[in-house]
């Protein structure tokens, strides 16, 4: 059953990161879904809806869901138009991630500009496999960076994540 | 009581007198006070009186008054629109040159689009009417077509203009996120927010897979007995699924909403930044593009086709008879009667 939005303001919001960073397994649980995951590696995105409430307001997200690729090159820059803001996300078990994670937000940058954005540092639960520390962290803070610790698993932190970029998109707006 | 007696020699106004004295001095005072006052006042009176002075000021604001009020009502738009179809009318008495000249970049397209619909709507009615002309079905037709006096094409046209126009989409082409939602059905509508997404989706993997340029764009494609036609306009797409067999230049009408649309909805298209509540008053134009062709059967073997707006008002194309017992029943007629003056002769 689709949720009634034709009233509520609609934002096109971009889930990106590396492969097998755990984008889909994070939206999974909290978003209306029609299309199967298989989308992703045929067209190399899948369309998710969430709705968020911030301050008081209702928002739809229209996610597109971007296949992870394990280089920059391959991302579709052409998927990234329109969008009003972007969930990033890095593997906590994987250094790499990080790497293809700012490279990622370099090209973001590039083709629009200052757009809101979260880092969701993922897999926060797998902690005998933590490869990327606390001081890192720290770092892309100090870049201004907005990072949030998620787990898909444990569900933590998630729906703080759409509510982060949901008032972040809205400032923006204002 | 005694008369005044006034001397005639003396003036009345050289006399200084500790009144006048006074009066000199609240004079004096009073333009010490509000000398400034007066001046500007005076400048006031010219600019208000003095038609270039007043032009000049208007002009300062013009273009913001302009523009706020536009923002508010419809009553600039009104009341500028007899002052520019005026001009507009004498512009091209003028010299028609200078119009056509403005806009031929516009026009020009236009036209060329829609003579490669026609001819592309003659191509697939000709093409139909080969297909069908040696089939069986085809004969039936054409004894239909001698019988009813209408031209062949007309019927295979007639016949095969079955067709329902189900769901059409308002699309925002920049962020693919869903303007408008119409349908004719109730069951079976998937969430027309995430639809719209992924149809954008596709048009965008289409153009990275094939390195089509980003001016041609995805305009139809078939699943089963569904097709979806594409239109697009300036800013927004149009989506129509469709069920069965429509004709071509239908598109034409889809064309129309849009371009109604666009032209509607021009200044909140410059601003969206994802509010879809504006676009409801554009339904009307999407609803017209909700029309199905369709074949009824009555139960005395007439045959109606009907083209109607889904839920509205029908409107008959053509009735025509193809009762094959009143044919067998004329034949069997002659027959007898010539059986009859055979024996009478003979």
């Amino acid at each position: 059953m689709s949720i009634e939005t034709d009233n509520l303001l609609k934002k096109k919001v971009c889930m990106l990161g590396a492969f097998s960073v755990g984008k889909t397994s994070l939206v999974r649980r909290y978003v209306d879904n029609i299309f199967s995951e298989k989308y992703q590696t045929t067209i190399g995105v899948k369309i998710d809806k969430k709705i968020v409430e911030v301050e008081g307001k209702q928002l739809a997200f229209i996610l597109w869901d971007l296949a992870g690729k394990d280089g920059i090159v391959d991302l579709r820059t052409s998927y990234l138009r329109g969008a009003s803001g972007y969930l990033l996300v890095v593997d906590k078990t994987r250094t790499n991630t990080l790497q293809i994670a700012i490279d990622i937000q370099k090209t973001v940058r590039e083709n629009l500009g200052n757009i809101p954005f979260i880092a969701l540092i993922n897999k926060w639960d797998l902690e005998g496999k933590w490869d990327i520390g606390e001081e890192v962290i720290t770092d892309l803070r100090t870049k201004g960076w907005d990072v949030i610790k998620t787990s898909a698993k444990t569900k933590q932190s998630v729906d703080e994540a759409f509510k982060a970029l949901g008032s972040k998109m809205i400032y923006q707006d204002k | 009581m005694m008369p005044v007696m006034i001397d005639e020699s003396c003036d009345i106004h050289s006399v200084n007198t500790p009144y006048d004295q006074d009066d000199e001095q609240i004079a004096k005072l009073r333009s010490l006070l509000i000398s400034p006052e007066q001046v500007e006042i005076a400048t006031i009176k010219e600019r208000l009186n003095d038609p270039v002075v007043h032009a000049e000021e208007v002009s300062r604001v013009l273009a913001e008054a302009v523009v706020i009020r536009a923002s508010k009502d419809e009553k600039l738009a009104q009341a500028l629109l007899p002052t520019i179809e005026k001009a507009i009318r004498n512009s091209i008495r003028k010299d028609p040159k200078f119009l056509a000249n403005a806009i031929f970049p516009i026009i020009g397209p236009a036209i060329r689009k829609s003579i490669a619909e026609s001819i592309r709507a003659m191509t697939q009615s000709l093409n139909e009417t080969l297909a069908y002309s040696f089939s069986w079905q085809g004969m039936k037709w054409r004894m239909e077509s001698i019988r009813t006096g209408k031209p062949f094409a007309e019927i295979v046209l007639l016949h095969t203009l079955i067709y329902s126009v189900e769901q059409i989409f308002l699309i925002h082409k920049e962020t693919g996120l869903l303007l408008h939602h119409v349908s004719a059905v109730s069951s079976g509508i998937k969430d027309a927010d995430m639809v719209s997404g992924m149809l954008s989706a596709i048009q965008d993997f289409v153009h990275d897979s094939f390195g089509v340029d980003e001016k041609n764009e995805l305009e139809r494609f078939n699943v089963g007995e569904y097709a979806v036609w594409i239109e697009a306009g300036q800013q927004t797409a149009l989506a129509a699924v469709i069920k069965g067999n429509a004709p071509e230049g239908l598109n034409l009408t889809f064309i129309e909403a849009l371009e109604n649309i666009e032209f509607e909805q021009s200044q909140t298209l410059l601003d969206f930044s994802g509010d879809p509540a504006p676009f409801a008053t554009s339904k009307h134009h999407l609803e017209a593009c909700l029309l199905q062709a369709r074949q009824n059967f009555k139960k005395t073997g007439d045959k109606i086709v009907n083209v109607a707006k889904t839920g509205g008002k029908e409107k008959k194309l053509g009735v025509y008879v193809s009762s094959w017992w009143v044919i067998i029943a004329v034949v069997l007629a002659y027959l007898l009667l010539i059986m009859f003056l055979f024996v009478i002769v003979f």
